[in-house]
């Protein structure tokens, strides 16, 4: 196959391979991916880095558009795996909410009441259904699934072979796999009962991660955009020396910059969690998803035609943003719940709040 | 892959310090008082409109005027961040601020950096007792935009200066007392050369005020006319010749604070109320959460450069980035509100009605953009900026 370098340092399959499934089936090469330290890669942070030095990695991994599961691993499913008290496997992880899973407890024990009063220990599950688009399923060692069982949420894992697997990808050609369980037996020793907060907590993260790629993407074309109207002649002169294009231009480094201040903005009340940090992240959410169509229309206007082949890097960025602006909830669902609880006499505390 | 073509534009993120928090809780006493008293109406464009002196003197004796100011010149002696939770919390009241702003947020700072001692033990204790209330007269008519090329002039005298020409859209020139005026002292080939500050007394001899009126009629700017004004020596603020590089050195403080995304917030509190009598769509949900991200995040920058400045840096690029994102915010905020719960404007409907606000934040819209420099400039500011840095 004809793979390259591109920034990272690490192999990237051009766009046109990226539904070539045979490089992403490969879970080791991701594994090199995320975890390697070398200069000119983003190294995965450790699994106890600081909440804002996460968001920071997986901000330039979204710039650089590392094919892997960096976001999914570093800022989903391993603190979710924490929470939960599960270890944390090596390698590259992927997650699931999946509150439409048929799950059932596999012994009967599990779901009578027993003589002190509670439900029994043995959290084997019988889990049917399908995981739809699961981020780089094919190149996970485990997938981190959120569901309902019959005494509430549940938090379980799964290694992407013990599922079908019928492979899927989005613009970006990254892969979004779809999994099917068919009564599949989940040892309890891979389960955990947890409490709604954590569910929700999953989705916040899982937004999160997705806005800080966004805003990495959105740097990216900044990057390749301020470089080509400098480089690039037209008429005589450098295309940035035109009113036009610097208008342009402006708006496209300031749309940029809003996203990225509206990801940093979440580091701190994600830690403490609540209120704050729903609205916090239900915002940064809200404002990549809806700055990635701006973010994306000015880049490649202002690259002209070379902008939209493979010859440039462009489309690795933009193409992002039309499908991360999509996963984990776009504006259309963060929003109105962002909406929701305010009031007149709310709004400006809400704001507020942090700091 | 080299760094981010952002990263010399990097805003910190801030937390306030404990000592802010506090302060914003008596803000908000403040505000209810004077609420009850009728005087904090929750209307846009404040800062501009909102001129009532006897509130920026009760702001004053709360320490809250000049307050970045050190307490030897009658100042709070408190930090950039404490000034900035203060005025945040009157814009988002629509409280009325216009008649200090000035002073307030250019002239006392100004005076401050580059005043002689004299004008400072004279100037700072009225800023801050809200007693002395000033207007920036720089714009004229043939210098918008290009600033540098004004026209007015000041010839030496044998005590001072004589000054000569017209300012225009001088605003509060007829309520204020001073004016900070921008005029050449020097022919210099540079343009940029030559330029000096001088303060200028508006009720002296030779000062000449004549109102003009915005569209919705408010007189709220002038052009000054200053037919050979005889302004002293010590007068003249900072150096001959530095006026231009006094004026630049400011912008950062002016452009990213929250007057440049806040001039219309009262008018989506409005708007919230008026959803509260019945229930809103996902639609209309959607558009109120869409609008609030935005603020929230713009917010988050302009407190980044508020971090910026009281660390000492000049953050000249984020500053015109913010103030470029928050004025087009403004008009944005007062055309969404509109669609989201279709209101015919109306500019004689009861004062403080959604109608009646709506009116007034869109006749006052066009300004959101323009003044204190125009939002193309600002993006001209941008890129060189960061083309310059790459
Ligand atoms: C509400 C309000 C209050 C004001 N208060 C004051 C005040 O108190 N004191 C004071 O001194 N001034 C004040 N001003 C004036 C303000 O500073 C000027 O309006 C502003 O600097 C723009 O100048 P101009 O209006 O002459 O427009 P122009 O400079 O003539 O610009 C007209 C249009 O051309 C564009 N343009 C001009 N040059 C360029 C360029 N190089 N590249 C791209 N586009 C360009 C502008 O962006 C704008 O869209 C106020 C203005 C407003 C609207």
């Amino acid at each position: 196959m004809n793979t390259h370098t591109i920034d990272t340092g690490a192999p990237v399959v051009p766009a046109d391979a990226y539904d070539t499934a045979t490089f992403y089936a490969d879970a080791d090469s991701i594994a090199t991916v995320t975890n390697t330290t070398a200069s000119d890669t983003v190294a995965l942070p450790s699994p106890d880095a600081a909440t804002a030095e996460l968001l920071a990695a997986v901000k330039e991994a979204g710039r650089r558009a590392v094919p892997g599961p960096f976001a999914e691993t570093a800022l989903v499913a391993r603190p979710l795996l924490h929470r939960a008290h599960l270890p944390v496997p090596d390698g590259p992880l992927s997650y699931a909410i999946a509150p439409e899973l048929t799950v059932r407890y596999a012994h009967p024990a599990a779901s009578a009441v027993g003589s002190a009063g509670c439900s029994g220990e043995d959290n084997t599950l019988l889990v049917t259904g399908a995981l739809r688009r699961v981020p780089w399923a094919r190149a996970a060692t485990a997938v981190v699934v959120l569901a309902t069982a019959p005494f509430g949420p549940v938090l379980f894992t799964l290694t992407p072979d013990q599922a079908a697997l019928t492979p899927g990808a989005n613009l970006a050609g990254e892969p979004r796999d779809d999994l099917h369980l068919a009564a599949l037996e989940i040892p309890a020793s891979h389960v955990r009962r947890i409490s709604p907060e954590l569910l929700d907590e999953a989705r916040l993260r899982a937004a999160l991660a997705r806005s800080a790629l966004i805003a990495g993407a959105a740097e990216r074309c900044v990057d390749l955009t301020v470089a080509h109207t400098t480089a690039r002649t037209q008429f005589g002169r450098p295309l940035s020396r035109f009113q036009a294009v610097k208008q342009e231009e402006a708006r496209l480094i300031e749309e940029a910059a809003l996203v990225r201040a509206a990801v940093q903005a979440a580091a701190v009340p994600l830690d403490t969690g609540g209120t704050a940090a729903y609205f916090a992240i239900a915002a940064a959410k809200t404002q990549a998803s809806a700055s990635a169509a701006e973010i994306a229309r000015i880049a490649h206007q202002l690259h002209g035609a070379i902008g939209i082949t493979q010859l440039n890097p462009l489309h690795l960025a933009t193409t992002r943003l039309w499908s991360w602006r999509d996963e984990d909830g776009d504006e259309t669902y963060w929003a109105p719940r962002l909406a929701r609880p305010l009031t007149a006499t709310t709004l400006w505390p809400t704001l507020t709040t942090t700091p | 892959m080299s760094p981010s073509t952002l990263s010399p534009i990097a805003f910190p993120d801030v937390a306030l310090p404990e000592s802010a928090r506090r302060l914003r809780t008596e803000v908000r006493a403040f505000l209810d008082e004077e609420h009850a008293r009728g005087t904090v109406l929750g209307r846009p464009d404040s800062w501009l409109a909102g001129w009532d002196p006897d509130f920026s003197r009760r702001l004053a004796e709360r320490g809250w005027v000049g307050m970045a100011l050190p307490t030897e010149y009658g100042g709070a002696g408190r930090g950039f961040l404490e000034r900035y939770v203060v005025i945040e919390e009157l814009l988002a009241a629509g409280a009325p601020v216009s008649a200090h702003w000035v002073s307030d947020r250019q002239a006392g700072p100004s005076i401050l950096q580059h005043g002689t001692e004299e004008q400072r033990r004279f100037f700072l204790p009225r800023i801050a007792a809200g007693q002395c209330f000033f207007s920036i007269g720089m714009s004229e008519k043939n210098s918008g935009s290009d600033l540098a090329s004004v026209a007015t002039r000041a010839e030496r005298t044998a005590d001072g200066w004589r000054l000569t020409g017209t300012k225009m859209w001088t605003g509060g020139a007829h309520v204020n007392d001073y004016a900070i005026v921008l005029a050449r002292t020097d022919e210099a080939e540079d343009k940029h050369a030559g330029l000096s500050q001088f303060v200028v007394d508006l009720r002296a001899p030779g000062v000449r005020i004549e109102p003009i009126h915005l569209m919705s009629g408010e007189h709220r700017f002038n052009a000054v006319h200053l037919e050979g004004v005889d302004v002293p020596d010590g007068m003249l603020l900072g150096r001959p010749g530095d006026g231009w590089k006094q004026v630049t050195g400011e912008l950062a403080f002016e452009r990213s604070g929250p007057e440049r995304y806040l001039s219309t917030f009262p008018l989506l509190a409005s708007l919230l109320r008026e959803l509260e009598q019945r229930p809103a769509t996902a639609e209309q949900l959607t558009q109120v959460g869409i609008l609030t991200a935005r603020l929230h995040s713009i917010r988050r920058l302009s407190l980044g450069v508020a971090a910026a400045l009281d660390a000492g840096a000049s953050p000249d690029i984020q500053a015109a980035l913010v103030k470029d994102l928050g004025t087009r915010l403004e008009g944005t905020l007062t055309d969404t509100v509109r669609s989201i719960l279709p209101t015919p404007a109306d500019p004689h409907a009861t004062p403080g009605t959604h109608p009646e606000l709506l009116a007034f934040a869109q006749l006052h819209s066009p300004g959101y953009t323009l003044r204190g420099g125009t939002n193309e400039i600002l993006r001209g500011i941008i890129t060189r900026g960061l083309e310059q840095h790459r």
